[in-house]
């Protein structure tokens, strides 16, 4: 059973091609259908019940004018007119809020770069300045959830608190370790490590790609700072790997590979000098 | 003192060179004495070679200066792993980069020092002792004919002189007797250990069932936070979820280690879908799910039917959720239903409503069995 | 008064004979410490298993010191902060005081562990070394089985101490384990219930598997390392064959003291290894993972590296439920195939293998001459069949991992581990299979016609051919010895010897060695003119 008429065709067609694995160049140069079919399934999704606002009423502040222009020359081939969204291109952006186009913009995600089973981070087009003008827009436009102002946004947080949050919300598909882990059909979800509080914040604000929404209503903007707390200072820590190298967090795998290429090997080469002909 | 080898090398067996040899005769050399003894055991030493002329030549030198020196080194690792132990800072400490070094230090320190005493005592013994080539008899295949017919006529016998054979009564008495004796030994394993998986109907019931009241009336369970408070439906965004509890005491605990649940606030067209498929059901439902959603809010068990983990990975746009363990994949929009993976059962769906004071409740337990399969599941 | 004279020099030999009078313990002593073993590498890989698990054994007595067996549910209150006022069970506690609270604590857990994936890997490489020269024939059958169980019960051994932290990883496995033991037909419920006092989780199952971890595993081990070790005493050890080596003698060094001497550097080795790779490499974080409780999970949830093959195979298992329509129905879940009808085919298969393999051969005579893997193309090909069937379950199991960290889609990989069950295996077999055939055509080629020299030569009719130089010195065939053919002219010491160092070549001259590596010919070729063999 898939999602309605809007949706189906496309996602029928992903799934055909995403069990391939891809080069970094490849994924690259496909990169604009890719985001461009996400957008489609969270625009298409999102006008449904998106406040059926008309924004040009009201006159743009000057740095969402700023935003407006960029907007006209980089997002409006698939967004389409004051982002409104366009059939099978792009989806609407009304009432995403300033926190989606923080996200997706900030981390390079768009503008898209291929068509994949979902967005990948790159660096970023546009600057930090340019990526604030946008989301201006994008707010003044429709309205929606915002990022709290500033970079630091975790000071003060209760990591333990925030570990129990991570624990029970997010590592699930980022894993204990913030490594991130592989979803269903060539989809993932992304490491945690370098990155910024914004980005932890929009994610959660906003539910990029497959990542289910944590709005203020859920966590609070304090358990929120509690739970970047956590992530910024004990998983991307060094302090949290007191026991030496931590072979990528990815837990007993990799442990297994080490113990075969690192532990055995060193011993069969032991074994191999000790019963050798001196 | 003259001893005359026997040539019995322990197994009795008689080695083909027995002679003799005085231990106290100044003219067989001490080597001479242990070849004539490894003799004894069957070995014979065919090659015994020195390594280095007697005298002391450059290499043995070298290789003499290079055994001291790891000896050295052992010491001066171990020491350096004791130092270290004592004086490096080692408790954690919320930003302090120098007890992270405290376990690499130690192993680093104990392995090399454990590594050159190792290459020492390997160098020494390969570079610097004799090199030998001796080669010992086998005698497999057990003892003789005749020492194998000696025992088994003598087991023979012993069992022959206990007379069961002409005294059945004594077998079947003994055996009689002896068999509640066995059973007393295991008895108290099993009898202590055992437990009814049925008692209070455990594998079919949750933390959700509704609670008796003293007054006869039922209350439904609140679906809270793991910290107890209640959650009203304007909690989850659209596109969100969250890992709710039974309201009951200890519900988010591990005594209800089968209660978890995922609240997901479905979008209105996915959330169509699902209530459409509720109608319908999976088709091996004994009950009907029409009324199992509120609203646009769904609520599935968060144990996997597979093998019991918490299937929580939930991709908001495609709508499935996917278990960490085994990747079995459930559709959330068609009664959570297995579309990947070896989970062969739906995850089990919890009615919710809200009630009077807008809290989201459970309007029963689970209809279907939570967690694992097993095999009186009906 | 005066002071009694003491021949100090006497002494020992005074003190042996004291003790002698008493024990008796010469002869037995003398046949020890004249026992004499074969000497390759291939013959130490046991001794890291055994040497690993004696430091098992000395680290685990440390760690008892300070864990606690409980599922007593307390407050966190240790140094370490992001989990400060947390609660959690007794064990899991402890489990952080171990690594935050103990003075070298952490040194210790990860020498445990590590030692521990050690132990198993040695296990397993020793059994493949084992396997693939026939060391297993009669009349070592009995210890073959051992060796099987003991990786069996190492399993155990590993299963019950991963679980014992009551961290969140850990907490997830003893769940999977305990759909495991629900999936049985019949008994599961009752089996499960029993042994968690219950209901999953109950508040016994850390003590339980405490008690099973620390005494009853540990004594079976013991018991059956003691008995294998007795028995490959008793037996004496397999040789390879060579110059010298026959089915009935051991050509090698005496136990004193060179084989001692080599077996005291190999343990400290063993250690030290193990001690690097603790103080290396992280193992294990279990801080990172929380306590257990029902609703967390991680992403990459995976057991150690020797239970992963059965996560392989229940990923790859399709979702077959057998419903059995009597009564109310009863059900066999998919999970009950690959997780407990594998395993114990696994374990009557690994153990059987010498009698089929006897059988099949109607082979009833003693063995205690090695082959070389090429000489039983059959038996190599079901051993590389069943590596690469263990491969691909164990690959399957870190298949997330894999999809994750090279962009692969998690359902291809899915499928690309079912389909290369089936396929693989066989390809491997015939695979091997050929290699073998081509490498012992090998070997008879040159034993027929010698050594390729290199140098080319041009017949009077223009025709151009390789000299060859025979092994034999009247050009008739050799007999293959079942040891390795020369297949170099240094071998042969026709050209300037290059006897190998461990890293580079030490230049010296050739000796006549009494060593594998030698052809089995009676003299060695003198230098002649080198001649055409055609």
């Amino acid at each position: 059973m898939t999602t309605p008429h809007r949706s189906g065709g496309l996602l029928a067609r992903m799934r055909r091609r995403r069990s391939v694995p891809r080069s970094k160049v490849r994924r690259r140069i496909g990169a604009a259908t890719r985001l461009l079919a996400a957008l489609v399934l969270a625009g298409g999704l999102y006008t449904a019940f998106a406040p059926a606002i008309s924004a040009q009423d009201a006159p743009l502040s000057p740095a969402a004018m700023e935003g407006k222009a960029l907007f006209d020359t980089s997002c409006i081939t698939c967004h389409g007119m004051n982002a409104q969204g366009i059939e099978g291109r792009g989806p609407s952006l009304i009432g995403v809020g300033g926190a989606s186009v923080d996200f997706q913009v900030g981390t390079g995600r768009m503008p898209l770069g291929s068509q994949n089973a979902q967005a990948v981070e790159k660096p970023p087009v546009f600057n930090e300045e340019q990526t604030r003008q946008l989301a201006q827009y994008v707010q003044e436009l429709g309205g929606g959830p915002q990022i709290p102002e500033g970079n630091d946004l975790h000071s003060g947080g209760d990591i333990a608190a925030g570990g129990e949050i991570f624990r029970l919300n997010c590592s699930s598909c980022h894993a204990f370790g913030g490594g991130g882990g592989a979803l269903s059909s060539g989809k993932f979800a992304p490491r945690l490590s370098d990155t910024t509080d914004r980005v932890i914040w929009g994610a959660m604000l906003s539910g990029p790609q497959n990542m289910p929404v944590f709005g203020d209503n859920q966590l609070s903007p304090d358990e929120k700072r509690d739970v970047i707390a956590y992530i910024q200072e004990t998983l991307g820590d060094s302090n949290s790997d007191p026991g030496g190298f931590n072979l990528g967090r990815l837990g007993p795998t990799t442990e297994g590979l080490a113990v075969f290429v690192v532990g055995i090997t060193a011993l069969i080469f032991t074994a191999l000098w000790i019963a050798g002909k001196s | 003192m003259t001893v005359q080898t026997t040539g019995d090398n322990g197994n009795g067996h008689r080695s083909p060179v027995p002679e003799e040899i005085d231990y106290d005769d100044p003219r067989t050399t001490r080597f001479e004495k242990v070849k004539a003894a490894a003799r004894q055991d069957g070995v014979e030493i065919v090659h015994y070679e020195p390594q280095f002329p007697a005298g002391g030549s450059k290499t043995e030198k070298r290789m003499t200066r290079t055994v001291s020196l790891m000896f050295l080194l052992v010491g001066l690792f171990g020491t350096a792993f004791v130092v270290l132990y004592i004086v490096w800072p080692w408790r954690w400490e919320q930003g302090d980069t120098l007890m992270r070094w405290y376990t690499p230090l130690l192993g680093i320190t104990l392995g090399l020092a454990f590594l050159f005493l190792a290459f020492a005592i390997l160098t020494w013994g390969k570079k610097l002792l004799p090199r030998e080539v001796s080669i010992q008899d086998r005698h497999d295949g057990g003892a003789p004919e005749g020492d194998r017919r000696a025992v088994g006529q003598t087991l023979a016998y012993m069992v022959e002189e206990l007379g069961v054979k002409r005294r059945p009564l004594l077998g079947l008495a003994a055996a009689a007797g002896l068999a509640p004796v066995a059973v007393v030994v295991g008895a108290p394993i099993v009898g202590g250990l055992i437990k009814n998986p049925h008692a209070d109907n455990q594998m079919f019931t949750t933390g959700w069932a509704p609670i008796a009241e003293p007054d006869g009336s039922t209350r439904l369970v609140r679906l809270t936070r793991d910290d107890g408070t209640p959650i009203r439906p304007a909690d989850v965004s659209a596109g969100g979820q969250m890992t709710v509890f039974p309201g009951i005491p200890e519900g988010a605990t591990n005594v209800h280690a089968d209660s978890p649940t995922l609240l997901i606030h479905l979008r209105p067209e996915d959330a169509a879908v699902a209530r459409a498929n509720n109608v319908k059901g999976t088709g091996h439902d004994k009950f009907s799910r029409a009324d199992f959603m509120y609203g646009d809010y769904i609520a599935y068990s968060k144990i996997c039917t597979h093998a019991g983990c918490p299937a929580s990975l939930y991709e908001q746009q495609t709508n499935r959720l996917l278990c960490p363990c085994h990747q079995s994949q459930f559709l959330i929009t068609d009664n959570a239903k297995p579309v990947f993976g070896p989970a062969s059962r739906s995850l089990p769906q919890l009615p919710i409503d809200v009630d009077d004071e807008g809290y989201l409740v459970a309007k029963s337990d689970y209809q279907a069995t939570v967690g694992p399969d097993f095999w009186e599941r009906p | 008064m005066k002071r009694r004279k003491i021949d100090v020099r006497a002494l020992p030999a005074k003190a042996g004979n004291e003790v002698e009078d008493r024990l008796g313990v010469a002869t037995p002593l003398r046949s020890i410490i004249n026992k004499v073993f074969p000497d390759h590498w291939s013959f130490l890989l046991g001794e890291i298993a055994l040497f690993s698990f004696i430091v098992l054994l000395l680290t685990g007595t440390f760690l008892t010191l300070f864990f606690e067996p409980s599922l007593k549910e307390v407050t966190y209150d240790g140094s370490y902060a992001p989990l400060r006022g947390v609660h959690m069970s007794a064990a899991y506690a402890s489990s952080l005081d171990l690594s935050f609270d103990v003075r070298g604590g952490l040194i210790m857990r990860q020498m445990h562990h590590w030692s521990a994936l050690v132990f198993m890997a040695a296990i397993i490489v020793h059994m493949l070394r084992i396997f693939f020269t026939g060391a297993f024939r009669k009349p070592r059958e009995v210890n073959w089985i051992i060796g099987s169980l003991l990786f069996w019960v190492g399993f155990l051994a590993g299963f019950t101490g991963y679980s014992l932290p009551d961290d969140a990883l850990s907490g997830t496995g003893l769940r999977i384990a305990s759909a495991i033991m629900l999936s049985i037909p019949l008994i599961g419920t009752w089996l499960t219930s029993s042994i968690f006092n219950g209901e999953f989780p109950g508040d016994i199952i850390i003590s339980r598997f405490f008690i099973a971890h620390v005494l009853l595993i540990p004594a079976l081990l013991v018991a059956l390392i003691s008995v294998h070790l007795a028995l490959v005493f008793k037996q004496k050890h397999t040789q390879w064959p060579g110059p010298g080596r026959t089915n009935t003698n051991v050509v090698g060094e005496r136990f004193f003291p060179r084989y001692t001497i080599k077996q005291a550097g190999f343990f400290m080795a063993v250690a030290g290894v193990i001690a690097l790779l603790a103080g290396a490499m992280q193992i294990n974080p279990i801080w990172l993972f929380g306590p257990y409780e029902a609703g967390v999970v991680s992403a990459a949830s995976q057991p150690d590296w020797y239970v992963m093959f059965l996560d392989g195979s229940t990923r790859l298992m399709p979702a077959w439920q057998i419903n059995i329509g009597i009564g109310n129905g009863y059900v066999i879940p998919p999970i009950f195939w690959p997780t407990v009808v594998l395993p114990g085919i696994l374990v009557g298969l690994s153990t059987m293998y010498p009698f089929v393999e006897a059988r099949l051969n109607k082979d009833n005579k003693i063995h205690n001459l090695l082959q070389r893997p090429r000489d039983v193309p059959q038996r190599t090909a079901v051993g590389v069949m069943a590596v690469t069937f263990f491969l691909v379950l164990t690959l399957s199991g870190g298949n997330d991992v894999i999809a994750d960290k090279f962009n692969i889609s998690l359902n291809a990989m899915t499928w690309a581990g079912r389909i290369g069950l089936l396929i693989l295996p066989p390809l491997f077999y015939w695979v091997a299979y050929r290699i073998c055939l081509g490498l012992q055509q090998h070997d008879r080629e040159v034993l027929a016609h010698g050594v390729e020299t290199g140098i080319i030569r041009r017949a009077p009719d223009g025709r151009f051919y390789e000299v060859h130089q025979p092994l034999s010195t009247d050009h008739k065939e050799l007999e293959y010895a079942g040891w390795v053919v020369p297949k170099k002219m240094n071998r042969l010491g026709a050209l300037g010897p290059a006897v190998k160092g461990f890293f580079k070549p030490i230049e010296r001259p050739a000796e006549a060695p009494v060593s594998p590596g030698h052809p089995p010919v009676e003299a060695p070729p003198e230098r002649r003119e080198i001649e055409s063999k055609h």
